[in-house]
């Protein structure tokens, strides 16, 4: 058991991690916005963990608080999210369907762009020597594996609620949900910064995970990946993507024998997965429980 | 008689089309005010220009004496002006009981954390709306089928649902367009006693568009009649009726 941690620990805490990723779409998506911002917080999130774990402005801050100033991390990264996401989400949420995709991936460029010419970010370079949380990659899973938990909590809640209602008919009719008294640009405002506030949390702690932090972390392939990962998955419950970003980040590793025709699989995969189940894994997991249910009868009681 | 809703030469123009052109007129509260016309003649603009999901061009529009004109669509939503459309944008992905319990959202005022935390506040809110959304889907007589998603419910189903969707905002004022498009004679004699009750039970003030004629004249206590974006008469159906420039509007002058 040991070996087999120490082997594909890297992976498994991978998966994760792209899950949590994959779920920072699924929030502005549960209010009908295709945002592909999610991997320019993610990599916002990155610096700040880096910034504080290695400029000697911070050096004092880190010998007084020992381990503790990770929690601190993932908490400014948060809030510099949230707060950047406020001021993005603001104007790119009056774009619709693809010009909103279109303005987000234009945004993870800018930012891109920046990172790689700014002093404090490391340049071209990036940022080597993050201190490290934990001695060995699979130990990290205590850090995305409780993160993950809380947030599928956090989805199964807000399902249930009146704010995550008022996501869902925005995403089924806006113009609607406008006369039914919802204030839209309010929600999408919310269910965008929720994304981008998880983004940059998983971005901070995968700065000590990964050891090195630079520009090509929030990338326009990053975007396009996790698309993928709610495409396949589905977007429909918050299932989808959890499957879909696990699934799909381990694919490549399954398929490593294969060299490099594991690339032409994997985009087959891709195709099919997206002609044959339009609503995802999910989706199709809850067409095949529907029909079995009406077949065999409900063992469900409904109010 | 309070006026409760008060147009004053309201226009809307699409480019070189006047397709709302200087109307004014007044609701009076608690009445059912119709409003017909031939095809194009501007209702439902009227009714978008109402709800603010068309800018009025010209004109005002007041609401106890508030403006309307100039207002987002959910902060007139907010002053209890409840609406149904003609071409039914029923919340389809969701259940029935979901579409009625997302319209309550202006008279409740959990928040994110609140509904996260399922604080007692969110809880006690959560079960008022449960509770109200199921006495409103027994009024329209679709309870037993609450889980359905609305996309599965027939075309009747579907406009009462609307209306039931409007109900849940608790409006004064109802707006409905076109509430018995398709549906045959029996379903809209149901639909006239159905609409009579709701004002009844929610003291309801309702503005509605509707182009069976019996219908209209049998339920509505004044008419407005426009046609090419003018009105061209108000008043009571038996007057409206005998109206010559109602009958030129809609059979051709001799």
């Amino acid at each position: 058991m040991d070996d087999f941690l120490q082997n594909n620990g890297f992976l498994i805490v991978t998966m994760v991690q792209q899950a949590l990723l994959a779920m920072s779409l699924y929030y502005p998506l549960m209010s009908g916005q295709l945002s592909l911002a999610s991997p320019g917080f993610y990599a916002l999130g990155g610096y700040v963990a880096a910034i504080i774990g290695t400029i000697e402005y911070f050096a004092p801050w880190r010998d007084a608080l020992g381990w503790s100033i990770f929690p601190l991390e993932w908490l400014a990264a948060g809030i510099i999210s949230g707060v950047l996401a406020v001021l993005v989400g603001i104007p790119a949420l009056r774009l619709r369907g693809i010009y909103l995709a279109l303005a987000t991936i234009a945004f993870v460029e800018i930012l891109r762009v920046i990172c790689l010419n700014l002093e404090i970010t490391g340049g071209a370079i990036g940022i080597f020597g993050v201190p490290q949380l934990f001695e060995s990659r699979w130990s990290y899973i205590w850090t995305f594996g409780p993160l993950l938990i809380l947030m599928l909590f956090f989805s199964y809640r807000i399902d249930r609620s009146r704010v995550g209602r008022a996501f869902k008919a925005i995403r089924e009719d806006e113009l609607a949900a406008d006369a039914m008294g919802i204030n839209p640009t309010r929600y999408k405002v919310l269910a965008f910064v929720i994304g981008a506030v998880l983004a940059g949390v998983v971005g901070a702690m995968s700065a000590p995970f990964l050891n090195t932090w630079n520009a090509r972390q929030g990338t326009f392939d990053a975007s396009i990946a996790y698309l993928a990962y709610v495409l396949i998955g589905g977007s429909r419950s918050m299932w989808g993507p959890l499957l879909g970003g696990t699934l799909l980040a381990a694919l490549p590793e399954v398929l490593r024998p294969l060299k490099d025709s594991r690339l032409i699989i994997n985009g087959v995969v891709l195709v099919f997965a997206s002609i044959y189940m339009p609503q995802g894994i999910a989706g199709a997991v809850g067409r095949i429980r529907n029909f079995t249910v009406r077949k065999f009868g409900s063992a469900r009681s409904e109010k | 008689m309070t006026v409760l809703l008060e147009a004053e030469r309201l226009c809307r123009n699409f480019g070189g089309l006047k397709a709302v052109n200087n109307v004014s007129f007044q609701v009076v509260e608690g009445e059912i005010f119709g409003l017909i016309g031939p095809n194009g003649a501007g209702k439902t603009t009227l009714f978008n220009l109402m709800t603010g999901l068309t800018p009025v061009s010209n004109g005002t529009l007041r609401y106890r004496g508030e403006y309307l004109t100039g207002l987002p669509p959910h902060r007139i939503a907010g002053k209890g002006i409840g609406r149904t459309f003609q071409n039914i944008r029923l919340f389809k992905g969701l259940s029935a009981l979901e579409n009625i319990k997302v319209s309550q959202h202006v008279n409740t005022n959990c928040g994110l954390f609140s509904g996260i935390f399922c604080t007692p506040a969110s809880r006690a809110e959560e079960k008022m709306v449960d509770e109200k959304a199921w006495e409103l889907l027994k009024l329209i007589g679709l309870a037993d089928r609450a889980t359905e998603l609305a996309e599965n419910f027939s075309y009747g189903d579907q406009r009462r649902l609307e209306i039931g969707r409007a109900l849940a905002l608790e409006p004064q004022v109802l707006l409905l367009d076109e509430p018995a498009a398709g549906m045959n004679s029996a379903e809209k004699h149901g639909l006239t006693e159905f609409i009579r009750g709701i004002r009844e039970q929610f003291k309801l003030t309702v503005l509605l568009i509707e182009h069976h004629v019996p219908l209209v004249m049998n339920l509505c206590d004044r008419i407005a009649v426009l046609n090419f974006g003018e009105l061209i008469a108000v008043g009571n159906p038996v007057d409206v009726q005998k109206n010559p420039a109602v009958i030129e509007a809609y059979l051709g002058a001799e």
